[in-house]
């Protein structure tokens, strides 16, 4: 593992604030604002665990996303919110956001300044390298946050734990 | 009360519960899901179109057997969690206590005057997400202060002409274009270790997850045409961020 363990924790709590941030501006009620906090935190962590293992960052996105998926039905439940609420702005910092940066990068230099045959075919590399990433990445960030309610074919949690 | 008046009452107040409900950024599921609970509550039965920017909604009474059908347009979508929350705690409350059409109707109104967050709230808690973004995608505490700078302009543009009542997409437009140009000038003074990240990740408060995370739901929930449409707009969206970025890199001279 490259990252010590003080960075992996920092960088799991930026993620929890990033996650918060999200939540704010989707304006999500103020007693959800800890859980989402917690989501965030606790999927940052399992994805950086993941990646610092050499894992492929869609396996450890779709990873960390079924952890969201799971926690928040429990957590739905204590706290009377449904999960939506808190698993969307959690899983907001996975969203692949860098990854669609550098595909429009790519085109737009393939398009418009990019003449050299060898270093276009290079563009056109790394335009499909980056858009299947962020395509995979977001179906199954999708997925896992569906996960659960897909397993036990139910539309709502609630009286799931009575 | 007359049973036709008390028919189209509850249409009303239905179609308005589920225009409330996807202009929050609720599924297309959750919508139909509130509707029929709704409808149970008050002795009727719903079915019900709906698409990005209309309901079609066909309601029949359960004891008379009569029907009636509405439509309503959805006005343009602002997220907001609180609301889709508080409507789902009401339908509970509705089931269990057998609410009448006047409970629900006051419920709705409490709901929809309800505040949001204060801007300035939004702006600094957003822009302490730019600056996670930034950690995560490994800038340093300079490069992470430049994001929050950049967001923090750039989700202000975006309020602003919101107020003005611009396009969505312009909006972003403008946003993205002020938010990349302030980070530039991060990039054209080599500020911090990697000033790239903080260009990179100063646009991201703009990236409509909402809205691509719901176009996977929908299209799982066989709602395959709202499933599209959320996916078109989410990919407008992203083309408005990167329009943007492209016009200020192209200003900064930066490739």
């Amino acid at each position: 593992m490259d990252r010590s363990i003080f960075s992996l924790i920092e960088v799991s709590i930026w993620a929890g604030i990033a996650a918060v941030g999200f939540g704010i501006l989707f304006n999500i009620p103020k007693k959800a604002i800890f859980t989402v906090f917690v989501l965030g935190l606790g999927a940052g962590l399992i994805k950086f665990i993941l990646l610092g293992l050499d894992v492929n960052i869609i396996i450890a996105s779709f990873t960390a996303a079924i952890f969201v998926g799971v926690l928040s039905m429990p957590m739905s439940h204590k706290i009377h919110q449904p999960p939506v609420v808190f698993s969307i702005p959690a899983v907001i910092p996975m969203i692949p956001g860098y990854f669609a940066y550098e595909t429009i990068l790519s085109i737009m230099n393939f398009t418009f300044i990019e003449t050299d045959s060898i270093k276009r075919v290079e563009l056109i590399d790394a335009i499909f390298t980056n858009s299947f990433t962020m395509f995979f990445i977001l179906i199954s960030l999708t997925i896992g946050v569906s996960f659960p309610m897909l397993m036990m074919r139910k539309n709502t949690v609630k009286n799931m734990y009575d | 009360m007359n049973s036709q008046l008390k028919l189209e009452k509850t249409a009303t107040l239905l179609l308005e519960i589920s225009s409330m409900l996807m202009v929050s950024g609720a599924n297309t599921n959750r919508a139909n899901l509130s509707i029929t609970r709704f409808a149970s509550v008050l002795k009727c039965k719903a079915f019900s179109m709906i698409s990005h920017k209309t309901i079609v909604m066909t309601l029949t009474d359960d004891e008379t057997g009569k029907s009636c059908t509405r439509v309503q347009n959805i006005p343009p979508y602002i997220i907001n969690f609180s609301t889709i929350s508080a409507i789902s705690k009401a339908s509970w409350h509705a089931i269990d206590q057998d609410w009448s059409i006047n409970q629900i109707e006051d419920e709705i109104n409490k709901i929809k005057a309800k505040k949001r967050y204060p801007k300035f709230v939004v702006l600094i808690a957003v822009s302490f997400a730019g600056a996670g973004f930034c950690n995560i995608f490994g800038g340093d505490y300079i490069n992470m202060a430049v994001a929050f700078f950049s967001t923090l302009i750039g989700l202000f543009v975006v309020q602003q002409s919101h107020k003005r009542n611009f396009n969505v997409y312009i909006r972003t437009f403008l946003g993205s274009f002020f938010a990349s140009s302030l980070a530039s000038l991060g990039v054209l003074y080599n500020i911090g270790e990697s000033p790239q990240t903080a260009l990179a990740t100063s646009i991201l408060f703009l990236v409509p997850g909402v809205a691509l995370i719901n176009s996977f739901t929908d299209l799982f929930d066989n709602n395959v045409l709202n499933g599209m449409v959320r996916f078109s707009t989410g990919l407008m969206t992203v083309l408005a961020i990167a329009l943007g970025l492209f016009t200020a890199m192209i200003i900064f001279h930066l490739n």
